[in-house]
């Protein structure tokens, strides 16, 4: 729910104002976004358990109870449902990208955990995400 | 003379050698080519005449239709269909058809948003969107006849299999088995697109259209055996999907279609046999009447599917001719099975095959080896053969009555196995498995074999480094044709299997092989490029278009990028 009432700031703004003036741009994009990807949400959501081990380690648990590695795979390193664990975000990696993600679902297939997960265990599910270390991905293969 | 000659050209158009209107050929689903104009000891002449990019990039599983001369092409998502009008230099399209399809299907097909084909029928040519629909087209113009929903793609269920059409009924199935569907067959009219019935693979006997008057299994009797082989309720999210080919006997009026997996993986959760998960089923195409069904693999601890082909033949099996169906099971078994009846007569390993000794023929059952049983409460079991991959995937052998032989694409792996408890959520994935896979015995991933099925024995075998994911084309010239994962498309001599001709095509190549006769006389080769069809084999590392998306190579493929990368592209031959 605090997802809605964050986007909604903006565009109430942007009632007010509309009729004197040109309206401010609501978004600013302070993170690259793959063609294709959606923009981060106006606003910013930050991760209330940031950094929280206790909150990680329940996040990959959940990530198991839930089916999500039934698509991204054990350790999140992708399946049918891309790799999480590389480090690049079809969707934007920032906190409340990834939030989104799970609470509205994508279009190509990610189901909506939003009716499914209250908004503390999606965090942790984030949480978990963001502690996975990419592996190395050099820009050369050579055989 | 004369007469003689009328004769041969009544019979040719009957059979239509010079088209290919339905998947796998024939009813019987032979993939055999009454065309010789190609044979061994020309084919080395054979050369690429044309190629056509879908524009798609996907596993292009499944094969073109010729009718008309026209080639109609299917691709994975988003399932456009294109008509090529063969009269014309270069082969222009005479129309294309882009279907709305739902992006949410992307995320329920558990193995590629592949498509396995079309099929001719009434001037309609007949598909399924992986979204759960199935369409009608008019081969002439292009344009709909019909859209028929039939699977709900938020519960899990998908399209990608090929419709059969017997007379006016089309008869579809939905895949899902990985995400707890319940499994079923449709019917629908061929003139309107109404679904007339609606058979499930599990459940209690009414919703299974198993009645006592029609149901004469050979094995297992008693009612109910589709609800009574489960947990309470487990069939209602028991999987049993139905993603593979179906086949066709008109002399007794069944068709014969294989069941997937049961769900979840974890067998813990559902003991049981399960039927009809990894079964074959016979039914009359009217009223999907149930008459008989065979489980291969009861209480599959594997993920052994056993929607492969059911190719019909007359086999002379311990000395007496029998009406057969012949399958080549996930489980690593080939089976011989009388079709009229349901009685297996030979059931003998094609693979390299651990988890059972044998298949009991006075019980149909497999003697399961007890330490290859698999089970959250058992960890990891080490080295199951074969994998879950099976001995073969979906793609199709063929059969040459004129060698007696049948051509089966196998794989040789083995794996681990460890499950863990899973939950039922609607439209996620109901699975729990960790499953790595190693290579076989002898190192080679795969290999096309020749197989004996009146005795249940190989013939001759080629090896290959990676697992022949493609379908065999077996013709009158006395030729097979395949294609290998690293891209390469070969012909080999029926016979002796020797190697005879190959053309590098440009990605992997999943898809089934096809021959027909062109407008111009000459006989043609159709087949697809482009690797997919199942995110195990085909790790991140052959694609380049997705850059947010990136995978270590498989470990049993790790080299697989440097021969190939996805494509999507359908390739003509010709002398």
């Amino acid at each position: 729910m605090a997802v809605r009432v964050v986007a909604a700031a903006p565009l109430l703004a942007l009632v007010v104002t509309s009729a004197q003036q040109p309206p401010p741009p609501s978004v600013r994009y302070e993170q690259h976004v793959f063609a294709g990807g959606n923009p981060p949400p106006a606003g910013t959501l930050e991760n209330p358990l940031a950094g929280d081990k206790r909150a990680a380690a329940d996040g990959e648990k959940l990530f198991s109870a839930f089916n999500c590695d039934g698509c991204h795979a054990l350790g999140a390193v992708g399946g049918q449902g891309p790799s999480l664990a590389d480090g690049r975000w079809r969707y934007g990696g920032a906190d409340g990208a990834i939030f989104q993600s799970i609470y509205y679902g994508r279009p190509r297939g990610m189901p909506a955990f939003g009716g499914v997960l209250p908004p503390e265990a999606i965090w942790r599910l984030v949480t978990y995400l963001q502690t996975l270390t990419p592996a190395t991905d050099p820009a050369t293969v050579s055989w | 003379m004369i007469a003689s000659t009328l004769l041969v050209v009544i019979l040719a158009q009957s059979a239509t050698p010079d088209q290919w209107t339905m998947p796998a050929k024939d009813y019987s689903a032979t993939r055999y080519s009454a065309l010789a104009q190609i044979n061994a000891s020309n084919v080395r002449r054979l050369r690429a005449t044309w190629s056509f990019s879908t524009g798609v990039l996907a596993g292009h599983e499944g094969q073109p239709l010729v009718v008309n001369q026209t080639m109609y092409v299917v691709t994975p998502y988003p399932n456009v269909l294109y008509a090529f009008d063969l009269t014309q230099e270069g082969y222009p399209l005479r129309w294309k058809y882009r279907p709305n399809v739902d992006a949410v299907a992307i995320g329920m097909a558990c193995c590629d948003v592949v498509n396995r084909g079309a099929f001719f029928a009434d001037g309609k040519i007949v598909y399924n969107l992986l979204d759960g629909h199935t369409v009608a087209i008019d081969a002439a113009t292009g344009k709909q006849v019909w859209n028929t929903q039939v699977a709900d793609i938020r519960q899990g269920e998908s399209t990608p299999m090929a419709p059969l059409v017997v007379r006016d009924r089309v008869i579809v199935g939905t895949a899902g088995g990985e995400y707890g569907v319940r499994g079923w067959v449709k019917g629908l009219d061929l003139a309107t697109g109404r679904i007339l019935w609606t058979a499930y693979n599990a459940g209690p006997d009414a919703e299974v259209l198993a009645r006592p008057e029609t149901f004469k299994p050979f094995y297992d009797t008693g009612p109910s055996l589709g609800e009574k082989t489960w947990p309470p309720d487990g069939w209602k999210h028991g999987g049993a999907p139905v993603w593979g080919w179906l086949s066709y006997d008109p002399a007794l009026d069944l068709f014969y279609y294989g069941t997937g997996n049961p769900a979840p993986y974890n067998a813990e959760q559902r003991p049981g046999d399960n039927k009809w998960a990894t079964s074959v089923l016979a039914r009359r195409p009217a009223d999907g009447a149930l008459v008989w069904a065979y489980q291969f693999t009861p209480a599959d601890n594997w993920d052994y599917d056993s929607v492969q082909e059911m190719i019909l033949a007359d086999l002379k099996v311990k000395g007496r001719t029998r009406k057969v169906l012949v399958h080549f099971d996930k489980n690593g078994f080939a089976y011989t099975i009388d079709r009229a009846t349901g009685e297996v007569l030979v059931a003998e390993p094609y693979v390299v095959v651990n988890w059972a000794k044998r298949v009991d023929l006075k019980t149909g059952r497999p003697e399961v080896d007890p330490a290859k049983l698999t089970g959250a409460s058992r960890g990891s079991v080490k080295d199951i053969c074969p994998t879950l991959e099976g001995g073969k995937n979906q793609q199709p052998a063929a059969y040459s009555p004129r060698t007696g032989l049948f051509y089966v694409p196998t794989n040789n792996m083995c794996m681990d196995y460890q499950t863990t408890p899973t939950t039922y959520i609607v439209g996620t994935p109901f699975i729990g498995l960790n499953a790595p896979y190693k290579p076989g015995p002898g190192g080679n991933l795969g290999a096309l074999i020749a197989w004996n099925a009146a005795a249940g024995k190989q013939v001759w075998a080629i090896r290959e480094k990676y697992p022949v994911w493609s379908g065999a084309l077996a013709t009158a010239g006395g030729l097979v044709f395949y294609g290998t994962l690293d891209g390469w498309f070969k012909a080999v001599d029926a016979k002796t299997g020797s190697a005879l001709w190959k053309f590098k095509v440009g990605s992997g190549v999943v898809g089934n092989p096809i021959t027909f006769t062109g407008p111009d006389g000459k006989q043609y080769l159709a087949v697809y490029a482009g690797i997919g069809g199942d995110w195990a084999l085909l790790a991140g590392d052959v694609r380049s278009d997705d850059p947010a998306d990136v995978r270590p190579p498989l470990s049993v493929m790790p080299d697989i990028a440097r021969h190939t990368s996805l494509g999507g592209i359908v390739w003509l031959f010709a002398l």
